[in-house]
């Protein structure tokens, strides 16, 4: 609005010594190109990195009591099905924001099965998608399930679009899980890391 | 110190209700700063920026503890006068 008047006002000829000299002002464009890049960066979707529930608290879940969701020393010795907490295998995932990595272990760390979005046959970007993330996660359920392994705990790693998806998957596949941890590596001194991207 | 596994940033689920351990996990994380101190150290921050970062934040901590204040004031219950300034 402002630009439009500006842009009027400066189109009539202004007089200088005598003869018309007609000069124009233009203040549209970039004041325009700024409106337009603010309403572009308000409709993309903000970026999904599995941190649901971070900043809303549901309401639900907010009036039940939690005093049994949180380990304490008789943890490790909790009976999931005959089987200590404590030896029950881990599925660690690591989510970045092109990849996820699912790795079935048992408790002392020893390999089972490992799987990617990449060996699953998404290539790419295509990789770095919730989707992708929930469809490895089906597959590595699935082929878990097999092995004779029906409940596992989670460990979570890092931020990414596999973070939330890729446990969904594991719950869809028809693993039980009976804890989720987070193992996302964050240092306070942390040691110089790369350059700001250029954008 | 030493974290235990399975013991510290842990949640159990109960009900097999994955989503609401998730859910309160990353609550957990995100109130305790981990999740900002992550995605502020993938990249280095220049000292200008942090010093712009934290004075933002300084300016924002006392607007937020100024203005929570003036709500609290302006919902109070059980106050002499029920609707001051309105005759």
């Amino acid at each position: 609005m402002f630009g439009r008047i500006l842009r009027d006002f400066c189109r009539r000829p202004a007089l200088l010594d005598g003869q018309n000299v007609s000069r124009y002002l233009h203040v549209t464009l970039p004041s325009e190109k700024n409106r337009d890049r603010r309403s572009y960066l308000a409709s993309v979707p903000s970026k999904d990195e599995g941190t649901e529930g971070e900043k809303f608290v549901y309401i639900d879940s907010a009036i039940t009591k939690k005093e049994d969701m949180f380990p304490d020393v008789n943890t490790p010795n909790m009976l999931f099905g005959a089987v200590k907490f404590s030896e029950v295998p881990i599925c660690h995932i690591k989510s970045s924001s092109n990849n996820t990595i699912l790795h079935v272990t048992k408790a002392n760390g020893e390999r089972i099965m490992i799987r990617s979005c990449g060996m699953e046959g998404f290539k790419n970007t295509r990789k770095g998608t919730n989707i992708a993330a929930q469809a490895t996660a089906i597959s590595l359920a699935a082929r878990v399930l097999e092995l004779g392994i029906h409940t596992v705990r989670v460990k979570i790693q890092g931020l990414g679009p596999g973070r939330m998806s890729s446990i969904k998957g594991l719950t869809m596949g028809g693993l039980k899980i009976i804890s989720v941890t987070d193992n996302t590596p964050v240092s306070w001194n942390p040691l110089r890391s790369r350059k700001q991207r250029k954008l | 110190m030493k974290h235990l596994k399975f013991i510290s940033r842990t949640v159990l689920v109960r009900n097999e209700n994955v989503d609401e351990a998730c859910r309160m996990l990353n609550r957990i994380m995100g109130s305790e700063g981990f999740l900002d101190q992550y995605r502020r150290t993938r990249f280095y921050e220049k000292p200008t920026q942090m010093r712009r970062r934290v004075n933002y934040e300084k300016c924002k901590a006392i607007y937020d503890e100024d203005m929570k204040r003036k709500i609290s004031f302006v919902l109070r219950t059980n106050r002499p006068e029920p609707f001051p300034g309105c005759y």
